[in-house]
């Protein structure tokens, strides 16, 4: 499952980040990396982008580069 | 900013106090680094006295900004760096940080950690440390900390990363002194080399060992310029930047055992495995020193974020504070702005007249000073009550947090387009004034986004276009005057999406720009920073706008008033020019001389087309009427009483704004002379792509200039300017030449 694919409310453990180059890096030095939790908090009002908690910090990111995001559901 | 490097580094000898030695105390210059929106900007102008540009989103600052005082009788150099999540090559901002601070060395960094964010700060900080030089930490928005609940242990933080920590409040002025303090000791007795090196995994370090050893032997030059260490991790990295700067290449069987060795045992990529040691360092770091409550509150931001950004609340919320701030500034400055005019274009020109007079100058100066320069400047000033409503607003809403959140609303929509979401807000502003709409560009991060966004701001009709669509709507679609004007409104927003979906496969092909970004939490931003930005923004538009403004107007004013002589508009310059060009707009169904100089007069602002058509059209009969000029109290009595109603109008039509308005075509007795006369040389259809030529040419002249100062380059304007042209005149005779092949006209 992918990040994009979890609920607002629902939580997720990160278990690969298929993004490359700049977005990759990006989002791995704001915290997103594999084994790290995340919970997604809402989805933007025209569906996209999302809004995760991540690290005890918010952070919005478009649905594209949360699909590259694999993830587990965690309860 | 010229620093002689003499002065930066006179101190060879660390172990003694060049101060003591000299009887004077060598300056300092101290870099100012850390994450996005950690207050690094607040913190240099809590402490300079400066007025940097600060808000609360991530990525305000976006250049090396530098900014100096005293302290103690001691020059001291604040530089601000941009933000940035880590020192990677990746965007500009990391560059520009990264670059100042490996190359120029200053005496002392200081990493802003904003305290409530502490384990992805700590992860720069980490990054920093690796980079060997003088650091001191200014734990900052330590109040929220409190507040939170949580407990830091400080003394415990200074000694697991050998540094000194000062928790600071910069929006309070805390701690600065104590910050000053650390700074000022470790410049002056710097610590003996033997810093405190925070160690990564084994497997890291001895890849990282033979790495350093491999440059200390083959590369030594490289060993004296950069840190050791933080080169061996920058070349495992393949950080391509530093790569190419130093010309390390993996030549070394070893170094490249090492690193494969390293990958294998992770089973991962170089990138994550860094990025992963450096993170678990600052996650085991956080949870030694930091101490949360444990039962978590439910935080206002949440609260709000709720309602705000919820799925079927958010965008009307979010139209609704648009259009609420759009209407407050119109309507708060409107009053004023007329009152400016009115100031200018009686008693001013009076008085400039009779000034001139009284010198014994020729008439011509006269004539040069009222309607040249006073009405240049008159034009100027209608812009300042908006730009600085405007520039109010805009402050608030950087301050409180909610231009993050207008952006994670509109960004669907803007992407579509190939926008950022915060993109939006300039585009909005656009259908008040296009000027300020320029100056709001400057939100957007990087040059992609501010020169698309600026590129279609223009298609967004101002105030200043209305009345010319007015005149003629009032001349030819009276009976539907409101659906035309509607249909004006949708047509330049149609384009605008067109125009966006072309640019986006033609001149920014190529990556559209991430959207990875902070949610900062609510700020409320305190009265005095509101008012001293809003004066920083709209200062710069003061100064620099009115400079040029004051040299297009006495140009125009030469061109309609040149040769020497003319009585006949038609014969001078801007006459005969607009009988040069008229050919051009002969297929638009509008090629008369009259039309084309007012379209050319229009090139300077908008509201000049309709003043140059009746100068034009309406042969001046009926000379105002003489009467007897106001005294200079009559005059000063009436400036003064007409101020007072206009702030009462402005503070009325705060509330008023909240009740619905209409929009009024009410006619103005001055022009139905010019009614008349457009009548016998438009037809409906002419008129209809005459208002569309005018909705999609330049703008402005002011907008030329905006766009100049917000590039540095003429360059954008000048794309958007030949575009603009060739759409309007596209659009006009299409329009024409279709309305007429479907036989209306
Ligand atoms: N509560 C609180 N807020 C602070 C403090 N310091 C800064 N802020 C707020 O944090 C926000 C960001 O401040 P800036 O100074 O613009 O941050 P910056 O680090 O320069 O940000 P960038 O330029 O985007 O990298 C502003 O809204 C400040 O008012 C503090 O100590 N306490
Ligand atoms: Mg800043």
């Amino acid at each position: 499952m992918n990040l994009s694919g979890l609920r607002p409310g629902e939580r997720g453990k990160i278990t690969r980040i298929g993004a490359v180059g700049p977005i990759r890096r990006r989002l791995m030095d704001m915290g997103v990396l594999v084994g790290v939790q995340v919970r997604v908090e809402k989805v933007a009002p025209l569906g996209d982008p999302i809004e995760i908690t991540i690290k005890s910090y918010k952070l919005s990111l478009r649905k594209k580069e949360a699909e590259e995001i694999t993830v587990e559901a965690v309860q | 900013m010229s620093l002689n490097p003499a002065q930066k580094y006179p101190d060879t000898i660390p172990a003694i106090d060049t101060g003591k030695v000299m009887g004077l105390k060598r300056p300092l210059t101290l870099a100012v680094a850390g994450n996005p929106n950690a207050g690094k900007s607040t913190l240099i102008n809590a402490l300079a006295g400066t007025r940097l540009q600060v808000g609360n989103w991530p990525g305000v600052t976006v250049e090396k900004k530098s900014a100096s005082f005293e302290a103690n009788g001691r020059k001291i150099h604040l530089i601000d760096l941009p933000g940035t999540y880590s020192l990677s090559p990746y965007t500009q901002e990391e560059i520009v940080a990264r670059d100042y601070l490996v190359q120029e060395k200053p005496d002392v960094i200081i990493d802003v950690v904003d305290v409530t964010n502490l384990e992805r700060n700590l992860y720069l900080t980490i990054q920093l440390l690796e980079l060997g030089l003088p650091l001191v930490m200014a734990l900052n928005v330590y109040d929220e900390a409190l507040q939170k609940g949580y407990v830091v242990d400080i003394k415990g933080m200074e000694k697991m990363l050998g540094i000194r920590v000062i928790p600071t409040v910069a929006t309070k002025k805390t701690g600065l002194d104590e910050l000053l303090a650390a700074v000022t000791e470790l410049a002056d007795h710097p610590l003996p080399r033997s810093l405190k090196i925070l160690r990564y995994d084994q497997d890291i370090e001895s890849a990282a060992a033979v790495v350093a050893g491999h440059i200390q032997a083959d590369h030594p030059q490289l060993a004296e310029k950069y840190p050791v260490r933080w080169l061996s991790f920058k070349f495992m990295e393949g950080d391509e930047q530093i790569i190419e700067e130093t010309g390390l290449t993996p030549d070394d069987a070893a170094v490249t055992q090492a690193v494969d060795h390293l990958i294998k045992a992770h089973d991962s990529d170089i990138e994550s495995i860094m990025a992963d040691a450096r993170y678990s360092l600052a996650a085991g770091l956080t949870q030694e020193v930091l101490k949360k409550p444990e039962l978590r509150k439910i935080e206002l931001t949440e609260k709000i974020d709720r309602i705000v950004l919820n799925r079927w609340l958010g965008i009307p919320i979010f139209l609704g504070a648009m259009w609420l701030m759009f209407k407050l500034t119109f309507d708060v400055s409107k009053p004023l702005a007329d009152w400016l005019t009115a100031v200018t274009t009686g008693p001013g020109k009076r008085w400039a007249a009779a000034l001139i007079a009284l010198l014994h100058g020729p008439d011509w100066t006269a004539s040069l000073v009222t309607d040249g320069i006073m009405a240049g400047v008159g034009s100027v000033l209608v812009f300042v009550p908006v730009i600085f409503a405007m520039m109010f607003f805009i402050t608030f809403l950087e301050g409180s947090g909610y231009m993050a959140r207008a952006a994670f609303v509109m960004d669907r929509a803007m992407h579509s387009i190939g926008l950022h979401g915060k993109s939006f807000i300039p585009m909005l502003l656009g259908f008040g004034c296009n000027v300020p709409a320029i100056y709001a560009t400057r939100t957007l991060e990087n040059t992609r986004d501010k020169a698309l966004t600026a590129l279609l701001v223009p298609l967004m009709s101002c105030g200043a276009r209305l009345p010319v669509y007015i005149v003629f709507i009032g001349a030819f679609f009276a009976a539907h005057a409101g659906t035309v004007l509607w249909s004006v409104y949708v047509f330049g927003i149609g384009l605008a999406i067109l125009m966006g979906l072309i640019f986006k496969r033609t001149l920014f092909r190529g990556e559209a720009p991430m959207f990875i970004m902070e949610l900062p939490p609510y700020r409320m931003p305190s009265f005095r920073s509101l008012m001293i930005h809003t004066w920083e923004k709209g200062k710069h538009f003061l100064i620099k706008a009115g400079t040029y403004i004051l040299a297009v107007s006495v140009l125009v004013w030469f061109l309609l008033n040149l040769p020497w002589g003319v009585t006949q508009k038609q014969d001078s310059y801007l006459g005969r020019l607009g009988q040069a060009v008229a050919p051009i707009f002969k297929p638009l169904g509008f090629g008369t001389w009259e039309a084309s100089s007012a379209l050319i007069s229009g090139l300077v602002a908008k509201e000049i087309v309709v003043g140059t058509m009746g100068e034009i059209y309406v042969k001046r009969a009926e000379e105002e009427k003489k009467a007897a000029p106001p005294t200079l109290t009559e005059d000063l009595k009436e400036i003064g009483t007409s101020l007072v109603m206009a702030l009462r109008n402005s503070a009325t039509n705060v509330f008023s704004s909240f009740a619905p308005s209409s929009l009024s075509t009410a006619e103005d007795e001055s022009r139905a002379g010019l009614k008349t006369a457009i009548q016998h040389t438009f037809t409906p259809l002419s008129a209809y792509a005459f208002i569309l030529f005018v909705l999609l040419y330049m703008p402005c002249a002011v907008v030329a200039i905006a766009m100049r100062q917000e590039f540095g380059t003429w360059k954008w304007f000048g794309i958007a300017f030949g575009y603009q042209m060739v759409l309007a005149w596209t659009v006009a005779f299409v329009v024409y030449q279709g309305g007429r092949l479907v036989g209306l006209g």
